[in-house]
């Protein structure tokens, strides 16, 4: 009992005393220049948020290769799955103790992260390396209140991604560049073929093509207003709604969407998929594509406006707390290099953020990344604000009672759009 | 049921029939997904969602041996059995003490500490986390086992207090009265002679201690960020993503942890047979 | 709590400790004396649980009072200061609470699904348990059997259940269409996807149920069975004479830690549906979880949510002691 009581005592006092460290501390230490980087010292702990199976090893490999040239500083890798990471950061970082020094941020956790104080604010540092190289797409995803918080990583979008051998038995040499003809080559697919004609992911993500194509959007930041229930929207709607009546598209499962969309392309069983570069190395193990040359990636079809897929990706940001911001600024540095990102672009189809990797022969090899760089070029960046995240679970449940029947576009809008108006008070 | 009374153990071959036709059927339903997972495992890596139902594809060992070699298995494996045991010896401990005083000690406050330990569950642990995790950092337990098996202990003392004391209960305070009456100290009594009179009871919760640590995930996954401290459940989380999902390792690791938590259940069965029988309640 | 740290007396006058009337002046004295076994019995258990769960439970309660949230709780993260803006605004998260539409909605699922999950446990687990409790032949062949699904984590039970569910690639939709019949999107429709989840809670739930009512079976003197066919009892008198009160002790206590244990039972819902489709299958809890939890954290929210489901369930404690008082249990 009174060892409690004496342990209780210890560790507020800790608590206050790490509380104080945190406050003074770091703050001296940030932009004063190191003149020789090979000095600085430190251990790092990087939470990375890759496959840990096919894209890890790319990664620990550079690290190998980091602290071979900063012989001071030593790099804890920790592989954190993705859809946990954002949480646990924020449950660690509020608290102070157990967040790591670098995190492999979502480009829409960057926002919310800084908004909350969570990280180190990087113009000026050693940690952007001549920024004017980055695509402006992932680099404004970077941007929190004119603050730089964090350097693009990788970056990706939505393509449509293709079996050529069903196309053409359909009559199709060329994929569709239209939402109308994308209907009309599914239909002939599913007629002419044994397979369905587009395999359709129940996720809010993947709904924003067919928005953007109709000149929709969820959001219009600069006058602060929810636009999501705009006519566009409810054209963009109607048509994914027409796309499964129609039998374009075959009633899409709303539980392990993603799987089943997938496995339906990999085993030959639907034609055509929305997905992004991350998909390219699953898709390449399914049977049909054992021949890589049967895949074909397409820009997303367009709608009555446009051709659009948003901006995705992932940055690199360092937590304010850290107690080696020295060493994590040179880490970033080093990993968003047009050497590490061309090695990440070669060994795992990710695409680079800077201009110049695509001029670089290895990435240019790549069929992959050579395909997506004119896609990159039409991606809309999203609305960065610190509550993008939360936009996605409403406009899901929507998608998901449309897909049942539960909704008609024009409903399931008008309820998303209720719900926005909950989480954004001040929006109009 | 027939109205002819037989004697205890034996009944008609009708009912027999019966019983066992009724006991397969409940076998048959809980074991399905469970062979489902064993065949599953056996299946190569990206065979598990295809568009054949087959029951034996491509059969072999091949992910028993990547989780074996190629991921952290041994670590999760040995950080889950030290919190797992360290979780059911203390939990099982503390457990019987609490359920035994309130059973038969009538001190004040008897009745509420029960309650108060069962509003402690009522309260939602998914919105417990963020203050627990402040609390361990600021204990320093924040990646430590023990800390890990004092957040476990949040969860399964209550419920194992609240069984052992009903189990307790059925053991008649007549024994306790012969105990102290031979000279034993309460605790003694306790100790050696109704505990053991309450195996049955012990072994549901040693078992329930044990796999409420085994299987925990939640607070396992937010206190144990390091690498080398996580537990199998943390582990197997990195072999399921959003967008991509291996398994082949998240199958065969599940089988091998399944083994584990079935030998220690063959452990402790023995003891749900003994117990209260013949003549150990006539004081 | 402080007490159990008191001298313990001599060994031999604890060991009347009960019975022993003392004359020593003052009744905390007194009560000290008596009842120190007790309290240091009960001691470790209390001091864990009031600070690890009375202190964040005493906290949010404040916290569901205030207007904070992760952005204007004050703070200082290395160069990053954020001042404490947040407020005291009285009821209102709860009044924001339950006047939405959606509250009633998922209280009503919530009661549900805990009503019908702590009743199949309940029934079925009782009825395994009599039967094993029978001398039959495999006896512990079966008891292990069915004991399985315990042993299986229930985050990896609810990814094998999906996997079983999935609407195009899952076995039981296989067989289904081996059999000739259509394949059912279980998880896609509000009403299929209510019922898989709490067949997979049921699955889940039953081995543990058993186990309890088999350990309270085996507490049951075998004299009492053998005295009732001496007197010509048939089994079913039997049952309702002998074997549900012997087992009422053990039963009150599953069935009420059931009850709570359902009523925030987060990851089966969590995993095997994600509260879809649209929200159909969301508790309160996970509801809860979402609500505060996703984006920048709402933690007064998520307080006053805690708060309510707290209450509740104190409300259905509170009946359910009345209930068995009234009985002439002696809780």
């Amino acid at each position: 009992m009174r060892r409690l009581l004496a342990a209780v005592a210890v560790a507020a006092l800790t608590l206050t005393a790490t509380a104080c460290g945190g406050g003074g501390g770091e703050a001296a230490a940030p932009t004063a220049s190191v003149t020789d980087p090979a000095k600085i010292t430190g251990e790092l702990t990087w939470w990375d948020t890759t496959r840990p199976d096919s894209e890890g090893p790319t990664f620990q490999a550079l690290i190998k290769e980091f602290e071979a040239q900063y012989p001071g500083i030593k790099v804890k890798y920790v592989n954190v799955p993705s859809d946990q990471a954002q949480n646990q950061f924020q449950t660690a970082a509020q608290a102070g103790t157990g967040a790591p020094d670098v995190i492999r941020s979502e480009v829409a956790w960057t926002p919310q992260f800084a908004s909350l104080g969570y990280l180190q604010p990087l113009d000026g540092t050693r940690a952007v390396d001549d920024g004017s190289d980055f695509l402006s797409g992932p680099l404004s995803s970077t941007k929190y209140n004119d603050k730089t918080y964090a350097v693009p990583q990788v970056t990706d979008t939505l393509a449509l991604i293709y079996n050529r051998r069903l196309l053409k038995e359909a009559g199709h040499e060329e994929p569709p560049r239209t939402v109308a003809e994308l209907k009309q080559a599914a239909l002939n697919v599913k007629d002419k073929t044994d397979a369905d004609g587009l395999a359709l992911n129940v996720d809010s993500y993947f709904l924003l093509p067919f928005m953007y194509g109709e000149g929709g959007d969820l959001l219009d930041v600069q006058s602060k207003k929810i636009v999501v229930n705009s006519p566009a929207n409810v054209k963009a709607i109607e048509t994914v709604a027409d796309l499964i009546n129609s039998g374009a598209a075959p009633k899409p499962a709303t539980t392990d969407s993603y799987a089943n969309a997938m496995t339906a392309l990999k085993e030959g069983k639907a034609a055509m998929i929305y997905n992004g570069p991350w998909a390219l190395s699953e898709i390449y193990q399914g049977k049909e594509f054992k021949d890589r040359s049967n895949l074909g990636i397409a820009p997303v079809p367009a709608g009555s406006v446009k051709a659009g897929a948003p901006t995705g990706g992932w940055n690199l940001a360092i937590y304010a707390g850290s107690k080696n911001i020295p060493a994590a600024y040179e880490f970033v540095r080093f990993m968003t290099t047009v050497k590490a990102q061309a090695k990440i672009a070669k060994e795992i189809s990710l695409l680079p953020t800077r201009t110049s990797a695509y001029a670089d022969p290895a990435v240019q090899d790549n069929p992959d990344v050579a395909v997506f760089k004119p896609i990159m070029d039409t991606a809309v960046p999203r609305p960065w604000i610190p509550e993008g995240g939360q936009l996605f679970q409403p406009l899901l449940e929507g998608y998901q009672s449309l897909v049942g029947g539960q909704a008609t576009p024009a409903d399931m809008l008008k309820k998303v759009d209720e719900q926005y108006h909950g989480i954004m008070k001040d929006w109009s | 049921m027939t109205p002819v009374t037989r004697p205890r153990g034996e009944r008609g071959p009708l009912a027999s029939i019966g019983l066992h036709a009724g006991l397969l059927i409940a076998v048959a339903i809980s074991l399905f997904p469970v062979v489902w997972l064993v065949l599953t495992s056996l299946k190569p890596r990206d065979s598990w969602l295809s568009a054949e139902l087959q029951l034996f594809n491509d059969s072999s060992l091949d992910n028993y041996a990547r989780v074996l070699t190629s991921t952290q298995f041994p670590q999760w494996l040995l950080n889950s059995v030290l919190t797992a045991g360290l979780t059911m010896v203390l939990g099982v401990f503390l457990a019987a003490t609490t359920g035994y005083a309130v059973s038969r000690f009538r001190f004040p406050g008897h009745r509420s500490v029960m309650w108060l330990l069962l509003i402690t569950q009522m309260f939602p642990v998914a919105i417990l986390i963020v203050p627990l995790y402040n609390l361990m950092a600021g204990l320093g337990l924040l990646n430590q086992i023990p800390g890990l098996v004092i957040a476990y202990m949040t969860i399964a003392v209550p419920f194992c207090a609240w069984m052992m004391k009903s189990y307790f209960d059925t053991v008649p305070v007549e024994i306790d009265q012969a105990a102290m009456v031979d000279g034993l100290t309460p605790f003694g009594t306790f100790w050696r002679v109704v505990l053991p009179l309450a195996r049955p009871g012990i072994a549901v919760t040693a078992f329930y201690c044990f796999m409420t640590a085994w299987g925990e995930v939640g607070y396992a996954t937010v206190f144990m960020s390091q690498e080398d401290k996580r537990t199998l459940g943390v582990g197997l989380q990195q072999f399921v993503g959003q967008h991509w999902s291996d398994w082949g390792l998240m199958t065969a690791s599940a089988v091998l942890i399944a083994i584990p938590a079935g030998a220690v259940f063959l452990l402790v069965q023995r003891h749900l047979i003994t117990g209260l029988t013949a003549g150990a309640t006539k004081a | 709590m402080a007490v159990s740290t008191g001298q313990p007396p001599a060994a031999g006058e604890s060991a009347r400790g009960r019975s022993r009337r003392h004359d020593s002046p003052g009744r905390l004295r007194r009560a000290l004396s008596s009842h120190w076994y007790a309290w240091a019995m009960i001691a470790p258990v209390a001091v864990v649980m009031l600070v690890l769960i009375g202190w964040p439970l005493a906290r949010g309660v404040y916290l569901s009072l205030t207007d904070a949230t992760e952005a204007n709780m004050g703070r200082t993260i290395g160069v990053n200061v954020i001042p404490s803006t947040y407020e005291f605004v009285g009821l209102d998260n709860y009044l924001q609470i339950l006047t939405s539409g959606l509250f009633w909605d998922k209280v009503l699922w919530t009661v549900t699904w805990t009503v019908a999950c702590v009743g199949l446990h309940y029934g079925i687990g009782l009825g395994l348990a009599v039967m094993l409790n029978r001398e039959l032949r495999l006896r512990s062949l079966y008891r292990v059997l069915l004991i399985l699904p315990w042993a299986v984590p229930a985050f990896v039970a609810a990814f094998i259940w999906r996997y079983l569910y999935n609407s195009d690639y899952g076995v039981i939709n296989g067989f289904l269409k081996v059999a000739g019949l259509s394949g059912v999107g279980w998880l896609d429709d509000p009403v299929t996807a209510k019922i898989a989840v709490i067949a997979v809670n049921v699955w889940i739930g039953v081995p543990f149920m058993m186990v309890a009512m088999l350990g309270g079976l085996q507490s049951i003197p075998a004299e009492l069975y053998e005295a009732a066919e001496v007197d010509g009892a048939s089994s079913w008198q039997r049952f309702k004479a002998i074997t549900l009160p012997g087992l009422r002790q053990v039963s009150t206590t599953v069935v009420l830690l059931g009850t709570i244990w359902t009523f925030n039972m987060f990851p089966i819902i969590f995993l095997v549906t994600r509260g879809g489709p649209g929200s159909e299958t969301e508790i309160l809890v996970t509801y809860a979880f979402r609500e505060a939890f996703t984006g920048i954290r709402n933690y007064s929210g998520s307080a006053a949510w805690g708060v309510i489901i707290l209450a509740m369930l104190v409300v259905l404690a509170v009946g359910y002691r009345r209930t068995l008082r009234s009985q002439g249990d002696p809780w």
